[in-house]
């Protein structure tokens, strides 16, 4: 099976997020694989250690050099990592052209027959490249997914929507976002981490991709504090959230 | 952005068991308030079953477009947004709208990619219409601000904006859009084959009062409480990661930054401690209150009412002292 995993990497969930003159300062930041990621990494690990002979590309889109990300995803298993550089990727657009443009050169007869990115970013929770790559490469979506059984043939999986869990059957090639629940990411130890080393990495410089479709006009910090008003007692707190109209009387 | 053309919005009509969704009504509403005055159109996309009248919710002018396939029950996403592309391309749509639902998020997303459209996800305030989006990134600490730059614009909505009221003696044109085109026989990749109802009744991202309870709550049965609390408010019960990662709710309850992100207009926390990935997922509940036994917990900070104490001892009480207002009125 060739699988293709799309990464990126996100400012460490406790990490404090500034904001100068208007615009986003990271410079005190440490970054991380993006959670979801790690869930789609650890999936495509899993199905190459079922199917022999497949192989397990990571990519990322990246501004700067993301080396440790990509050192992470070849410890946990997978086989070789492309790192694509590109000015400007804030945008979901222009990140999903660069994998699309990326995936086509790579796979030039048919897509490969996986490709699994996490269900979203934690920086920009915008959740859109899975699908935008989907539509770019032209193979369906089937969207964030909490269970995955595979065959030679098809895929089984599970997706939540609003009333519950549908059970799904998908053909290759597909897109799929991982969602949390999906599996438990491996730890990686000193070894996996020396055998990463040896493992391939290629930089590849994408200057053109798709003009950006998102202007972005302005950032601005917010203050989440908000002033608690205190009560003493059950009764009391009732007695506030009916006066302040939170709660009616009517019920709901 | 060609200039000085009327806008034309398609609004994306979700239909579950029939009847349209409350969050696609909303969206529906929204657009049609937008319009209502100004040199712009809104019309509809509805794809699936409909029961007898399902429309009739709909107010405001505009067509909707049903088309009424046994085809795509098996929620084939790909020949939905085919319909959706060749209607918008027909009728010069500028702009498509969704409710922010699992479907309507694959769909949004996919179309987005297709169609070269600027993606304007989860924008507050005004940005809900307009080619002006502001949103918050970062776990909510942060407002970023974006203008579109295409022709085409896609909206994907959810309570993060305020309820629209709108109301019209008018009544939308129903139009039947023939799916056979589409549809492709036997030849889907995709085919939903089950689906399995969740014991709650309304998903915590939909809910206008959530009741969501943390690691104080102390045990999986506890919840039972909640669970009553949400059942007297007409809301849905949702849980901290920490109550997740203890199995007392499955993963589709948690809220937080790894979880679900919601807009209640009440926002009970009952035993959580309020780190920063959970207040991720609160930062656009409009009221939350704060049960918790430690006084000092963050999640008073970005409370509006508090009580410190015991969650097993208020919570109870809070239900005595509601039943017996509710029962009074």
């Amino acid at each position: 099976m060739r699988i293709v995993v799309c990464i990126c990497q996100v400012p460490d969930t406790a990490a404090s997020i500034a904001v100068a003159d208007g615009e986003l300062d990271l410079a005190r930041v440490s970054w991380v694989m993006n959670p979801y990621d790690e869930y789609a990494v650890e999936e495509a690990v899993r199905l190459k250690e079922q199917f022999t002979g497949s192989e397990v590309v990571v990519m990322t889109v990246t501004e700067g050099p993301a080396r440790e990300l990509l050192q992470k995803a070849l410890a946990m298993g997978a086989d070789r990592a492309v790192e694509l550089l590109a000015p400007s990727v804030q945008d979901s657009f222009r990140i999903a052209s660069a994998l699309a443009v990326s995936l086509r050169e790579r796979y030039p007869q048919t897509p490969p027959d996986l490709v699994l990115c996490g269900k979203e970013s934690l920086d920009y929770q915008n959740g859109a490249v899975p699908g935008m790559l989907a539509a770019l490469l032209d193979i369906a979506f089937a969207g964030p997914v909490t269970s995955l059984a595979a065959t030679g043939e098809m895929l089984e999986l599970q997706r939540e929507n609003e009333n519950g869990t549908e059970l799904l059957h998908v053909r290759y090639p597909v897109v799929i976002s991982a969602e949390k629940g999906l599996n438990i990411p491996r730890k990686t130890g000193i070894r996996q981490v020396m055998e990463a080393r040896k493992k391939p990495i290629e930089t590849i410089s994408v200057p053109d991709i798709q003009a950006s479709l998102l202007l972005p006009l302005g950032f601005e910090a917010v203050s989440v504090k908000k002033s608690c008003r205190f009560a003493k007692s059950a009764g009391e707190l009732a007695g506030m959230l009916l006066q302040d109209g939170h709660i009616s009387a009517g019920g709901g | 952005m060609m200039t000085g053309m009327a806008e034309h919005y398609l609004v994306f009509l979700e239909l579950r068991n029939g009847a349209i969704a409350k969050s696609s009504l909303d969206v529906w509403n929204r657009f049609q308030k937008f319009s209502s005055g100004r040199d712009s159109r809104v019309s509809a996309f509805a794809a699936g079953h409909a029961a007898e009248g399902a429309f009739d919710c709909l107010q405001g002018n505009g067509t909707v477009y049903h088309t009424d396939g046994t085809h795509f029950r098996t929620g084939c996403d790909s020949v939905v947004c085919a319909m959706i592309e060749t209607l918008s391309g027909a009728e010069r749509v500028t702009g498509i709208a969704f409710a922010s639902t699992a479907m309507g998020r694959r769909l949004a997303a996919f179309l987005a990619g297709r169609l070269r459209a600027a993606f304007f996800s989860g924008c507050g305030g005004s940005g809900g219409v307009e080619k002006v989006c502001s949103r918050f990134i970062h776990s909510g600490t942060v407002i970023a601000s974006y203008a579109a730059a295409a022709d085409m614009t896609i909206f994907l909505q959810g309570r993060e904006l305020p309820q629209p009221e709108f109301s019209s003696a008018e009544k939308p044109a129903i139009e039947a859009f023939d799916a056979t085109p589409y549809v492709v026989g036997g030849i889907h990749s995709l085919l939903v084959h089950a689906v399995s109802q969740s014991c709650q009744k309304r998903d915590v991202a939909e809910a206008s009062v959530v009741v969501a309870g943390g690691r104080g709550m102390g045990t999986r049965e506890a919840f039972g409480m909640l669970e009553e609390l949400a059942a007297l408010l007409d809301g849905s019960v949702g849980a901290s990661r920490a109550a997740v990662d203890e199995g007392w709710r499955p993963h589709s309850y948690q809220i937080g930054q790894t979880g679900k992100r919601i807009a209640p207009d009440l926002y009970i926390a009952c035993g959580i401690s309020g780190a920063l990935q959970h207040l991720a997922g609160i930062r656009s509940a409009r009221t939350v209150v704060a049960v918790n036994s430690d006084p000092d917990a963050p999640i008073f900070g970005a409370a509006d009412y508090g009580i410190v104490g015991e969650v097993r001892e208020v919570i109870p009480d809070l239900i005595g002292i509601l039943r017996d207002v509710m029962a009074k009125k």
